[in-house]
């Protein structure tokens, strides 16, 4: 058969639209099915933090690459290298960023421990409750509320078809490739890439893959403009919190608190009860944040597997199915795995491995 | 500045308040937007991203163009009350 | 916790609030607004100690007394900030006032939280001076002030005349009056309005005493632009057709240091939305609808809302819908709605329908003609918050984005401390005109927490930090 797409790529996030463009460059047809608009999935609500000391030891590599995408783009998404803080505010805490740190830095990341008087002398306005910081001159942050006039921009620049509201709801193998549909709507390509985010589990569903995919409910919130509190990106040594400034003076206070609602239910609602001590831990690491007025707090979805490591390979029992998704830390990491899984699907040998997933998932 | 009609509009006394660090005075209780207009006060602030000037808008407590700042925070004009003594500044940022 | 809450205490929500009482219900009703009475029959000011009363002032303060006289549980001067949902279904109502943020339980709420103004942009709007219609008599009823020493009114519907009759009564002048609709729109309501000869005549007053006072009155003439340096100096008015399309002729200007200017009211809909109600786009009724059955039941269980809220019927219709709700809620409830409340449903609803069609013919001339975003300019700040002009939202959609979501993401249009209460009509409308679809099509954006601007200090108290509630350390 002869087919219009050698592949349907399922979802418009960071992970399909850049795979898109990689395999475009390698010179297949794409199509990108998305149920909404482009980038308004978790890779255009996210807190756009590009910290290498919250993502994973086996994954820093990707996201050093990552980040060096990002950061060669520059304003066009918002890119601001500030530097970043890890804090801890009791001993306990104190002893699991040192030991998580350590095996951070061995794993390539530019990662010090700092005196209390050098972060005081950078962040004066930081709590006095801090007992150790690690410090990350490559922290920063993009504004991930561009993703989708980024990958909308890109896309038409490249000649690829991308179709919106256009919501999967049946897969279907044929003898030598795939139907894809939404409704009455039909689209038929050679090959098949998942890479719907949050959703990631019903789409696989609909071809007869069982994954074990539970999906998260991040909550993000973020102030009126503010006088100036910080100039870098603060986290917390639990990750449970991650803030920083915006050149015009707002302050995006994150930290993975989970909301409210599933993917099938529509876009997730804030937890009174999570947001309160999201907040509360922010203002305890930036006292003078009291006065400062939240103006939204919204949330997005992600996916996880037990292991929390990313799906991103072929998968096993039919040809020409790919998954792409599951990505901590996947704002960071999403442009590099991505040209990794073009790649990969191209018949090309990855830079670096993907990540099978056909293997088992023990708990990490 | 604007006309009042005749009594019997009976308003409670005249206190004195601060404004970017202007006295200026009202009557107890209404509310500072109202009370600076009465002083031909209408600009409250500038725009976030340029010089122009903004003040009271939609007087329900929705635009957030009034806003103001009384110790540190940040508040709508339109809503709050003056009182003797109060210190407002404009928003700075 | 309570068995019903509801949010507004205008009629629509103090005639729900007592009726649950009066039918046994656990009540608590929420105001922001220092006493009952909503934007009709708004609650004078503390600094008002004694002035003439008008009906609406008498109305407000029956009401008022009413409330008082009733055991209803009431939050006044505080204001709700989210609705939640907790694991047994019950709302969680998020509130904050003076003494900071908390939370109360309810097995039912009501939402009636009334409505907000249309303001189409046009250059200059952002000028101080320049008020909202409707937020004017805001100064009237509730300061006794007027907004200047001359005062333009204009815009659209009968608040017009309504705001320039007060203007005078208050002993300030008007400049002009511009109404957008022609003297015929108003013959063409005329057969509705005869249902309520007193309403009626009352605008007829209004209007007769503005040619009394020999005011300029611009029939079918909107407003091009405002002019002003740090303030309004005047308006720059041209001849409007009836589509509201301002024709090309040389402008009027009318001098001027205060104006009134605003296109009719939207119902405000952010609770109910964030209450996860469905919505419809109902011009006739002001806009984006909550989807509910005639009695205000909404497609979320235990969730009714009522008043202009719902759709803008105005304040005669209100109470109707008010009582309405809280019998749908005590059915709901209960399970069951005695045959005494089956009749008295019956009357309420027959006085509703009588209400509404003086309600609607209003809110008729306020419906959005094919013109009206045509008078937003290109360098026209259509987002106030951030200072987004049409030129940019134009770009946005033509770069592919089609939805709201996605040009507020890629403008940031919207996403300032007004949340889009005021910007996301006008994207709408510049959306609607750059691609041809629909507003039903183009939809809205997301509704998020807060309603209002809450300070940090307020949502989050000062925290035992061993009382966190980490959930686990993120993996390594
Ligand atoms: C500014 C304004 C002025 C108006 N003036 C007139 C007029 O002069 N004449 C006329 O005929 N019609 C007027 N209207 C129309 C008005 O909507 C009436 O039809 C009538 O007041 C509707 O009654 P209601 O009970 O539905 O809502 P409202 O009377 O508007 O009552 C809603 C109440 O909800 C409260 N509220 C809303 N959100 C929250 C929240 N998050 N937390 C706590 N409280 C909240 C408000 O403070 C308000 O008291 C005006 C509308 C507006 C918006
Ligand atoms: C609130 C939040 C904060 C975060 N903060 C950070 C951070 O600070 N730093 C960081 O590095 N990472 C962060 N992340 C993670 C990061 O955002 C995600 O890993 C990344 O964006 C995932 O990209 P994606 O393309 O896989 O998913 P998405 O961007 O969600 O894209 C999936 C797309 O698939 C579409 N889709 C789903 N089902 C269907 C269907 N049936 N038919 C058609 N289309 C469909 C969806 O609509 C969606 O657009 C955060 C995530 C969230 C949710
Ligand atoms: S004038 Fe709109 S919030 Fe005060």
């Amino acid at each position: 058969m002869n087919f219009k797409f050698d592949i349907a790529i399922i979802g418009g996030g960071i992970m399909g639209c850049e795979t898109a463009l990689r395999l475009t460059e390698g010179g297949m047809r794409v199509v990108v099915l998305e149920q909404g608009d482009i980038g308004q999935g978790a890779s255009g609500v996210n807190a756009g933090t590009l910290s290498m000391q919250i993502k994973r030891v086996k994954l820093m590599p990707y996201a050093i690459k990552g980040h060096a995408i990002w950061e060669k783009l520059g304003e066009i998404i918002g890119f601001h290298k500030t530097g970043g803080y890890t804090l801890a505010f009791n001993d306990r805490e104190a002893e699991l960023l040192k030991e998580r740190m350590m095996l951070k830095k061995e794993a390539g990341a530019n990662i010090s421990f700092v005196s209390l008087n050098q972060l005081k002398e950078k962040e004066p306005n930081l709590a006095n409750k801090v007992v150790a910081a690690s410090y990350c001159p490559d922290d920063g942050y993009a504004n991930s509320s561009l993703t989708g006039y980024y990958y909308r921009t890109r896309m038409e620049n490249a000649g690829i078809n991308y179709v919106e509201k256009f919501k999967v709801t049946n897969i279907r193998q044929t003898s030598d490739g795939y139907e894809v549909s939404s409704g009455e709507n039909l689209i038929i390509a050679k090959r098949v890439l998942l890479a719907c985010g949050g959703w990631m589990k019903d789409v696989a569903a609909m071809i007869g893959e069982e994954l074990p995919i539970r999906a998260r409910i991040n909550t993000v919130s973020v102030t009126e403009r503010a006088p100036k509190l910080m100039s870098t990106v603060i986290g917390h040594a639990t990750g449970l919190l991650t803030m920083k400034q915006k050149p015009n003076g707002t302050v995006l206070i994150g930290g993975g608190w989970q909301g409210k609602g599933t993917p099938e239910e529509g876009r997730g609602t804030v937890a009174t009860d999570s947001l309160i001590p999201n907040l509360q831990l922010a203002k305890y690491a930036v006292p003078k944040l009291s006065n400062v007025r939240i103006v939204r707090s919204w949330t997005g979805f992600e996916a996880n597997v037990p292991d929390f490591y990313p799906l991103a390979g072929a998968l096993p029992n039919k040809e020409n199915l790919y998954v792409l998704g599951c990505v901590r830390g996947g704002y960071t990491i999403g442009p590099y795995i991505s040209r990794l899984m073009g790649d990969f699907i191209l018949g090309e040998e990855p830079e670096m491995p993907l990540f099978d997933p056909s293997r088992s998932f023990e708990s990490a | 500045m604007s006309k009042e009609p005749a009594p019997p509009i009976v308003r409670t006394e005249i206190v004195e308040f601060s404004f970017d660090g202007r006295k200026f005075s009202g009557h107890q209780g209404e509310t500072v937007a109202v009370a600076l207009l009465r002083q031909g006060i209408i600009q409250l602030r500038d725009a976030p991203n340029t010089p122009a000037a903004r003040g009271m808008f939609c007087v329900m407590g929705i635009c957030q163009e009034c806003v103001i700042e009384i110790n540190g925070k940040r508040k709508e004009a339109c809503r709050v009350p003056i009182s003797s003594g109060l210190i407002i500044d404009k928003v700075k940022y | 916790m309570y068995d019903a809450t509801i949010i507004g205490s205008g009629p629509a929500g103090a005639n729900a609030a007592l009726e649950a009482h009066d039918l046994g219900l656990k009540v608590l009703i929420v105001d922001e607004q220092r006493d009952a009475g909503g934007q009709i029959w708004r609650v004078k000011s503390k600094s008002i100690l004694s002035a003439p009363s008008t009906e609406a002032s008498i109305k407000g303060d029956a009401l008022r007394e009413r409330l008082k006289q009733s055991s209803i549980e009431v939050k006044f001067e505080t204001r709700v900030w989210h609705i939640d949902k907790n694991e047994e279904k019950n709302w969680i109502i998020n509130l904050v006032s003076k003494d900071g943020s908390h939370s109360v339980l309810s097995k039912a709420l009501i939402i009636a939280t009334g409505a907000q103004e249309r303001v189409i942009p046009v250059q200059g709007w952002t000028l101080p001076g320049v008020v909202g219609l409707a937020g004017a008599t805001a100064l009237f009823k509730e300061h006794m002030m007027v907004p200047g020493k001359s005062t333009v009114v204009a815009g659209s519907g009968p608040l017009v005349f309504f705001v320039a009759s007060e203007v005078i009564r208050l002993g300030g002048s008007v400049a002009a009056v511009v109404s957008i609709n022609g003297f015929s729109d108003w013959i063409k309501a005329l057969p509705a309005m005869v249902l309520n000869p007193k309403l009626l005549w009352q605008g007829i007053k209004w209007i007769g005493d503005l040619y009394l006072k020999r005011v300029p009155l611009y029939w079918r003439h909107g407003i091009r632009s405002f002019e002003g340096l740090g303030h309004v100096v005047g308006v720059n008015v041209r001849k409007a057709n009836k589509k509201w399309y301002l024709r090309h002729d040389p402008n009027i200007f009318i001098a001027a240091d205060s104006v009134c200017y605003g296109h009719g009211l939207m119902p405000s809909i952010e609770a109910s939305r964030l209450a996860g109600a469905v919505h419809t786009y109902e011009p006739a009724l002001g806009g984006w609808v909550p989807f509910t059955d005639e009695n205000g039941r909404t497609t979320v269980p235990y969730l009714y809302v009522c008043g202009d809220n719902a759709g803008i019927l105005g304040a005669q219709a209100a109470p109707h819908r008010g009582r309405l709700a809280a019998y749908a809620m005590v059915e709901d409830l209960n399970e069951t709605l005695p045959e005494d409340l089956l009749a008295k449903r019956k009357a309420e609803k027959k006085l509703l329908k009588w209400a509404s069609i003086f309600g609607k013919a209003a809110t008729g001339l306020s419906i959005l003609q094919p013109g009206a975003g045509g008078l937003i300019s290109k360098q026209t700040e259509v987002c106030r918050c951030e200072g987004i002009n049409r030129l940019e939202i134009e770009k946005e959609v033509k770069t592919g984005a089609l939805s709201p979501n996605a040009v507020k993401s890629g403008t940031r249009c919207g996403m300032g401390p007004c949340g889009g209460r005021f910007c996301s009509e006008s994207m709408a409308l510049i959306t609607e005109q750059a691609t041809g679809k629909t507003r039903a099509e183009i939809g809205l954006p997301t509704a998020r927490p807060p309603l209002r601007p809450v300070a940090m200090d307020e949502i989050a108290k000062d925290l035992n930090y061993d009382d966190l509630p980490i959930p686990g350390v993120s993996p390594l």
